[in-house]
């Protein structure tokens, strides 16, 4: 919820507990390490090797009493105790009777983009001002120093989609994130990754007689964004033409023709029309769905779905899309004439229907609950291997880095979390966290008060 | 339903175990005053006496009338097998605002202790079975928090599809919402009007107890004549506003009040020992950890989050440890939903002061029934699996302190009225239009 009235004081009452951030410790951590090491960047300088924990490699099966190599920033070796060799000189960490996981993957988040929910000056979630804003790009918001993102790396989720707020049908374009790293510029591995195109309902600008305009309905909506792309098509064949022109005035060399003006938000969408990046479908009830998958074929809009919340009728239909789904939340409460389970259910009945899944927060100060959201929907059917994969692997390759991430394997990012226990679970406790191959140090705002109020 | 007197051992009814359970989910009217049931094969999670491994329970006239590894029954009694599964006591809800549509807050003054929530209490809201899915068998549903004094809540049972007066929690007694800090600050604050400080805050909160004072004054004057006989005694004015704050002055309202932050937990107990009266509990109480003896000495107890963190400036100070923190030093901490999300996953909420803090099983438990109980007022009827209390049970798929554990079959004084294996909404007592 979005709250306007601030009159509180915003800026003065951050505790001087607060210290440093994280991220500049890990800089500060870096830093010692060049100064040890002599190295020549911010990338991990001495092997680590994780010994006699339990890998759950998520690509191959689970590995008792294994052996993991970090090298360089990269997981270079893997396997049974027997079968790996332990480079000289490796930092060797026994995480004996632990489980060892790649670091998890939040499909959707508000990251970076908020720090305190009801007071609007920390908050740079969604340009409210218009629906149609690809040309927003959450990097150019993304707080690096957020105290939030040391908060839900402490539970072992390394990386996220940042995305705007929902209340735009195209409220801008996502970044994908690494939770440490020296700066913005290195946390921001991917940035426009995708775009959300956002079919709810909630987009209507219907809140009250008074503040009603254009779109108040869902026609409206459907209308805007149809002429949205219509625009972008001839904006994209005015620049095709300009071009041809162009060449023609160089061959004949004559004086070349006036450059068409620039427009920001149909050039963002151009990737996006073209099937180069991948558009967010997000819609909840089964209507919905339908309209907003049209509108998407409509322009062959590459697409994967997000939310379909109440659309647990419709779950033959979304497999037929052959899309990956970004799944729920499942903690959105049903609809009146649905049961109890509705929505907790879709995890395992998409599965069941061949549907690749990925879970997401929507979420920034709660994201680190990532993980139990995977665990609940076990509790309705979604096999716990399949579970994890959903916001590991899947989430991986549905970003389109399921080369470098979401999985134990040689030549992947180590990503790498150790905990004492199922990774579902929300009495298992994370003990270590990898980034990149870097130690995180355990450490967040929360953990300062902690101690401070533990003396 | 005394038909057959001659006592029976559980095990001789071994044979109706499933036949049984289908019946009484199917069959079972929804008044049964003199119900007789036993829940066999369950891992007991007494919450007060520890666990009892292949434990059955006795259920008589909607009581706890045996519990044990073996104990007599009638062979009439309906016998529902629990499968080796873990069986707890309902979840009491400390701090809820379901089945009050938008009727939280009448946010057009900020003194309003006349307004009675069992006047707006929307009893087919379909909130109250999701969360009686989730194992809630009881919940406290307050005012919101616009008010510096809300109103009076009201204790119920999620006695879904069995009507109103069915709900409301038989014996449960009366308590009342405060609130301080952000919400009434801003509420008002942006109307101009006061109270835009937390110093306007408790100034609003101090003059109306001080109205309540002589209004109480007048009436024990009032009575003291009519008691001696003087027969031109006048009765005062009847002013329910400041009646309801007078029984917060006479003990007899309990006080809840809605505070985060540290020096307003210390500001709230030096303004009730000022004007006399006791409060329950502090709920939310994010920066109990920063307080814990003040809250323990004064016995109060705090209805928070486990890990809810961040959504305002005065939340911002929360940390996953609180509960655990506070708990060690003394102060009764119960775990609540304040949302009707939460409430249908207290269990996972519960167990995470066992990641965060090291929490015992039974303490983490403990968070959402006997504290959650106290708090509500009703720990001696519910909130724990021993005789003589309600027979509000839950037996759950899974381990209850886990993420992925799921009710089953949800019991309140002895009926069901959750079954996950019945088709439709699982309600035994409900079908749609009714």
């Amino acid at each position: 919820m979005q709250v306007t009235g601030h009159r509180e004081q915003v800026t003065g009452v951050r505790s001087q507990l607060t210290g440093k951030p994280g991220v500049a410790r890990v800089l500060a951590a870096s830093l010692l390490s060049l100064l040890l090491f002599g190295g020549r960047g911010m990338a991990q300088q001495q092997a680590i090797v994780l010994k006699g924990g339990k890998l759950l490699t998520v690509s191959h099966g689970d590995i008792d009493d294994g052996v993991l190599v970090m090298q360089g920033g990269k997981i270079s070796a893997l396997g049974a105790a027997a079968s790996v060799k332990v480079p000289r000189d490796a930092k060797v960490i026994d995480v004996t009777g632990m489980t060892v996981y790649p670091g998890l993957i939040d499909s959707e988040s508000s990251l970076g983009l908020t720090e305190i929910s009801a007071e609007a000056m920390t908050n740079d979630r969604i340009e409210i001002s218009d629906e149609i804003m690809p040309h927003m790009h959450v990097y150019e918001a993304f707080h690096a120093e957020s105290e939030l993102i040391p908060v839900t790396r402490l539970n072992g989720v390394t990386n996220a989609i940042v995305a705007p707020d929902s209340a735009d049908t195209l409220p801008g374009q996502d970044s994908f994130i690494q939770l440490a790293g020296p700066s913005a510029t290195e946390m921001l591995l991917v940035r426009d990754i995708a775009m959300p195109l956002n079919f709810t309902g909630e987009q209507r600008r219907n809140e009250s007689w008074e503040k009603r305009k254009f779109p108040q309905t869902r026609m409206g909506m459907a209308a805007q964004l149809r002429q949205a792309f219509l625009d972008a098509q001839d904006y994209q064949q005015k620049a095709a033409d300009y071009e041809k022109k162009k060449a023609d005035a160089e061959r004949d060399k004559k004086s070349p023709p006036a450059a068409p003006k620039r427009d920001l938000k149909l050039e963002a969408l151009l990737p996006y029309l073209q099937g180069k990046k991948t558009i967010v479908l997000a819609a909840e009830s089964p209507s919905d769905l339908e309209t907003a998958v049209r509108l998407a074929q409509e322009f062959n809009l590459k697409f994967v779905l997000n939310h379909v919340s109440h659309s647990r009728p419709m779950l033959d239909y979304v497999a037929s899309l052959k899309v990956p789904v970004i799944v729920g939340p499942i903690y959105e409460t049903p609809k009146e004439y649905e049961r109890f389970d509705a929505v907790y259910s879709l995890p395992a009945e998409l599965y069941k229907r061949g549907v690749k899944i990925a879970f997401a927060s929507f979420d920034a100060h709660n994201a680190r609950n990532l993980p139990y959201q995977a665990g609940f929907a076990t509790g309705f059917g979604l096999p716990p291997d399949e579970a994890l994969k959903a916001i590991t692997l899947s989430a991986a390759e549905i970003w389109g880095l399921g080369d470098q991430l979401g999985s134990l394997d040689a030549g992947k990012t180590a990503n790498v979390v150790v905990a004492n226990g199922d990774p579902l679970d929300v009495k298992t406790d994370v003990k270590r966290v990898f980034i990149g191959g870097e130690e995180i140090p355990m450490i967040s705002r929360q953990t300062r008060l902690r101690d401070e109020y533990s003396k | 339903m005394f038909r057959n007197t001659t006592v029976w051992s559980v095990s001789s009814v071994l044979s109706f175990v499933f036949a049984a359970s289908v019946l009484l989910a199917q069959q079972q009217p929804a008044s049964s005053a003199h119900n007789e049931v036993v829940i066999k094969n369950a891992i007991v999670m007494t919450v007060t006496r520890g666990n009892i491994k292949n434990g059955s329970i006795y259920i008589k006239d909607g009581k706890i009338a045996a519990i044990g590894e073996s104990l007599d029954a009638p062979a009439s009694a309906t016998v529902i097998d629990a499968g080796g599964k873990y069986l707890t006591p309902g979840i009491v809800d400390s701090h809820s605002h379901l089945a009050l549509d938008d009727d939280v807050n009448e946010a057009t003054s900020p003194v309003t202790p006349q307004m009675m929530m069992q006047d707006a209490f929307d009893y087919q809201d379909k909130a109250i079975y999701h969360a009686l899915a989730g194992g809630v068998t009881t919940s406290l549903l307050l005012h919101g928090s616009a008010n510096m004094i809300g109103g009076q809540a009201i204790v119920i049972k999620h006695k879904y599809g069995a009507g109103r007066d069915a709900m409301l929690f038989p014996g449960a007694p009366r308590s009342i919402k405060f609130a301080s800090g952000e919400n009434p600050k801003r509420v008002y604050g942006s109307r101009n009007e006061l109270p835009s400080t937390r110093m306007g805050n408790f100034a609003v909160q101090r003059d109306a107890l001080v109205q309540a004072q002589d209004y109480m004054r007048s009436w024990d004057e009032y009575n003291a004549k009519v008691k001696r006989g003087d027969k031109d005694a006048t009765a005062p004015k009847r002013d329910l506003k400041l009646e309801a704050l007078a029984d917060v002055l006479r003990g007899k309202l309990m006080v809840q009040i809605h505070c985060y932050r540290a020096d307003e937990f210390l500001t709230e107990i030096a303004m009730a020992k000022e004007f006399g009266y006791h409060i329950r509990a502090f709920h939310h109480a994010l920066e109990a950890y920063k307080v814990p003896e003040k809250l323990a000495a004064e016995n109060i107890g705090i209805a928070t989050f486990a890990d809810w963190w961040g959504y305002k400036q005065e939340a911002w100070d929360a940390i996953p440890w609180n509960a655990v923190m506070a708990m060690r030093k003394g102060v009764r901490v119960a775990i609540k939903s304040d949302s009707n999300d939460f409430a249908r996953r207290l269990n996972q909420e519960a167990a995470k002061t066992m990641r965060y803090g090291g929490a015992t099983e039974e303490e983490a438990l403990k968070m959402i029934t006997l504290n959650a109980a106290w708090i509500v007022g009703v720990d001696d009827k519910v909130g724990s699996i021993e005789v003589g209390k309600d027979a509000d049970l839950v037996i759950w798929d899974g381990y209850p302190l886990s993420s992925s554990a799921v009710p089953n079959k949800v019991l309140i004084d002895g009926d069901v009225y959750f079954d996950r294996a019945l088709p439709g909404y699982g309600m035994p007592h409900y079908s749609e239009g009714q």
